[in-house]
């Protein structure tokens, strides 16, 4: 059978599925959307926030990026948080990173070209910035590590920045940031910082390591 | 019903066939009626009304019906309880109709929940008791009746000190000699049969059949005082003349409709007889080597039709039977056909050619049967079982003892018995996790919760500290047995004086969750 079928026929059997028990399951979709997190997480198909967090259709509005990014001129990204925060009022905006990031791996290592190569232009900003820590671990492996929890730290702290949250802030809308990593080795989350209206964000220091 | 009709075009391979499973079931279905203490003729009658009757309705490809040992006590017994034997033949007729109600209540499905591990120790059990029943046979130590299957008889006689007196007590090297050398004769075809030609087609039993006949004869010619007499042979009841053969039939006395005695045989016989007619065509799939899977509530009905019929022109109740189909399955029988010939066969034998019939040796039909209940109990039946693991090894060896020693019917249900058992505890999967984070607590059902999920359920209700928040996740089933609805609640009720806050996040259908008396968490969308 080709692979495309495959997606197929499971979506087929997906939604008979929930209809068999739960008629009117899609139905009482049709009203809107009422999510309680945002989450802004890799494009790695290995980091899949629905089904690591058991989060039912309806919960979660996702937004993915290589190495999970945040900058004030990617209108993709920005639209989302204005939607997400503005209009549907999320309580929880998560960034997760993840062991092995593939776009981390490569804002260390180079090799890369094109696209790829502009869009990590961020992620080396973050190495150039805490690089005394990075430059410090023993190994490649480790270095990764630790250059993905602080970049989560670093995005984190640039999500916090944006005009969006600010204003979010400001109007005393409650809105919690965290900042997550994912390890790929046990399947566990591991939750690092928060940030929340009262945060300093300039006293924010470094994240204890979680990848160990 | 033009599905039922049998296809023509494999009756190169059913017409030998049938003549093997014809020649087999002769001396089994004269055994089964003396057994049984009926008319000998009876047992004839029921294996024709089984073989062109019950073969025609059934679906089976390769099941053969006919007079079955498994019943032979409770004929006994009927027969001995009731007025006159055409009572009993009321008794047949309505257990037929009682297996026809049966099948419309679907009651045929049942069967398919037969654990394969029982149905395969059922075949090894058949298989040695077959070898073990026929050795006296083989060597001429014809005391008992052919086709039985109980352990032990009356006058204290089991199985094995039958065999110990066969061969201490009187040897007939005649039957020797003849069993020998067809035994000898049936393996080496086995295993050199020409996979082409028209040489492929010819039964070794058939083959075997002849060799009993001539040696017999040619024994007779050189050596006198081996040859066996009629006591070593097949006998068929002969009548004087063809005119006379159709008194031989005898009819149901109806007024025993309105007796209790024929009701309450009625209905035993219609249980006994379907329970071993389902387990028969399931056992007989399991060895049909294109491994067709056969309608069994289908089957009831034909089961039934054939007792209605067998009950009103005089024969003993119908069964499908086990020993006649693995020998129908051994003579690569294609198709219905020769189990409807071999029904043929035996009404044209019995009405031509009963003095031929009776020229067989039963020490050649005993090295045919031994080879089958080889067949049927192969070590390497043994070994795959055991291959499997013990959830599968343990049933099918305490059904093959419980069968040895007791007898089919009993040993089935004991079989049954320890099956479920082990089909319960190999079912079980875990359902329950439990996860906590500082005072946060999860107690997850990742499946659906049934009643053999009680314990578990409660013990992970007893890991919660006090003083916590607790979820409980049913979202991801779509049954809670109401007993561990039950627990969910007693605990949700201790949970305040225990300082435990609980949450609950439902099942998608709200059939759980409704009986649960905490707040619930949901995805809202609007």
């Amino acid at each position: 059978m080709r692979q495309y079928k495959q997606l197929l026929l499971a979506n087929k059997a997906w939604s008979a599925e929930i209809i068999e028990e739960s008629p009117d399951f899609f139905q009482r979709q049709l009203v809107g959307q009422n999510p309680e997190f945002l989450w802004i997480g890799c494009s790695d198909s290995r980091v899949s926030p629905e089904q690591m967090t058991m989060t039912p259709p309806g919960n979660m509005f996702i937004h993915r990026n290589i190495a999970n990014l945040v900058n004030d001129d990617d209108m993709n990204l920005m639209s989302v948080l204005q939607y997400a925060v503005d209009v549907l009022g999320v309580r929880h905006i998560i960034i997760c990173g993840h062991y092995k990031c593939g776009g981390i791996r490569a804002a260390l290592d180079g090799g890369t070209s094109g696209p790829v190569d502009d869009w990590l232009k961020t992620a080396r900003c973050v190495l150039h910035d805490h690089s005394d820590e990075i430059d410090a671990q023993p190994d490649l492996d480790q270095k990764v590590n630790r250059l993905v929890e602080v970049n989560v730290r670093d995005q984190l702290i640039r999500l916090a920045r944006t005009a969006t949250i600010q204003g979010a802030f400001a109007r005393g809308q409650e809105v919690l940031l965290h900042g997550w990593v994912y390890d790929i080795r046990d399947g566990l989350i591991k939750p690092m910082m928060e940030i929340d209206s009262d945060t300093v964000l300039d006293e924010i220091g470094r994240p204890d390591k979680v990848l160990v | 019903m033009p599905t039922l009709i049998p296809k023509l075009s494999t009756w190169r391979a059913d017409l030998p066939a049938s003549i093997v499973v014809a020649l087999v079931a002769l001396p089994l279905c004269l055994g089964v009626a003396l057994a049984s203490g009926a008319p000998l003729f009876a047992g004839i009658i029921s294996g024709i009304v089984g073989g062109i009757a019950v073969g025609l309705f059934s679906k089976s490809p390769l099941s053969v019906s006919g007079p079955a040992a498994g019943l032979t006590v409770i004929v006994l017994g009927a027969i001995e309880s009731m007025p006159s034997y055409q009572m009993f033949l009321m008794a047949v007729v309505l257990a037929g109709v009682l297996q026809i109600c049966f099948s419309l209540t679907r009651a045929g499905i049942l069967s398919e929940f037969v654990p394969s591990s029982v149905i395969t120790g059922m075949l090894a059990a058949i298989g040695l008791i077959l070898i073990l029943k026929q050795i006296p046979h083989a060597v001429g130590f014809d005391r008992e009746a052919e086709g039985i299957f109980e352990f032990s008889t009356a006058n204290g006689i089991n199985t094995f000190s039958r065999i110990l007196d066969s061969l201490s007590a009187s040897v007939t090297p005649g039957a020797i000699l003849i069993a020998g050398i067809s035994l000898a004769f049936l393996f080496w075809w086995d295993a050199a049969k020409p996979k082409e030609g028209p040489l492929r087609f010819v039964p070794g039993p058939l083959v075997v059949v002849l060799i009993g006949i001539f040696g017999n004869m040619l024994l007779g010619a050189v050596k006198p005082d081996w040859q066996l007499q009629a006591t070593h042979l097949v006998q068929v009841p002969i009548t004087q003349t063809l005119s006379q053969f159709p008194s031989l039939f005898t009819f149901p006395d109806f007024s025993g409709i309105t007796m209790g005695v024929v009701w309450t045989s009625a209905v035993t016989l219609a249980i006994v007889a379907s329970l071993e007619s389902l387990l028969s065509v399931k056992a007989v799939d399991e060895i049909d080597p294109r491994r067709r899977s056969t309608d069994k509530n289908w089957e009831l009905m034909a089961q039934g039709g054939g007792n209605i019929l067998s009950g009103l022109i005089g024969g003993l109740p119908v069964t499908s039977v086990i020993v006649r189909s693995s020998a129908n399955v051994d003579a690569r029988a294609e198709s219905k056909l020769s189990t409807m010939l071999h029904g043929f066969w035996l009404l044209v034998s019995v009405a031509l050619i009963p003095a031929v019939l009776n020229l067989i040796p039963l020490s050649a039909l005993a090295a045919v049967l031994i080879a089958t209940g080889y067949k049927l109990t192969k070590p390497k039946l043994f070994t795959e079982r055991y291959k499997q693991g013990w959830t599968q090894f343990v049933p099918f060896v305490v059904t093959v003892g419980a069968i040895l020693f007791t007898d089919l019917l009993e040993g089935i249900v004991i079989g049954l018995a320890v099956g479920f058992v082990f089909v319960v505890a190999r079912n079980f999967r875990t359902a329950i996790t439990f996860a906590c984070d500082g005072d946060d607590c999860l107690v997850r059902a990742r499946r659906n919760l049934y009643f053999i999920h009680k314990y578990e359920l409660q013990k992970a209700f007893n890991r919660v500290p006090d003083n916590t928040n607790v979820l409980i996740d049913i979202s991801s089933t779509s049954y809670v047995d109401l007993d561990n609805v039950d627990i969910i609640n007693a605990f949700i009720k201790g949970a305040q004086y225990r300082g435990i806050t609980v949450l609950i996040r439902g099942d998608l259908a709200l059939r759980t969750v409704k009986l649960i008396n905490a707040p619930q968490t949901e995805v809202r969308f609007a």
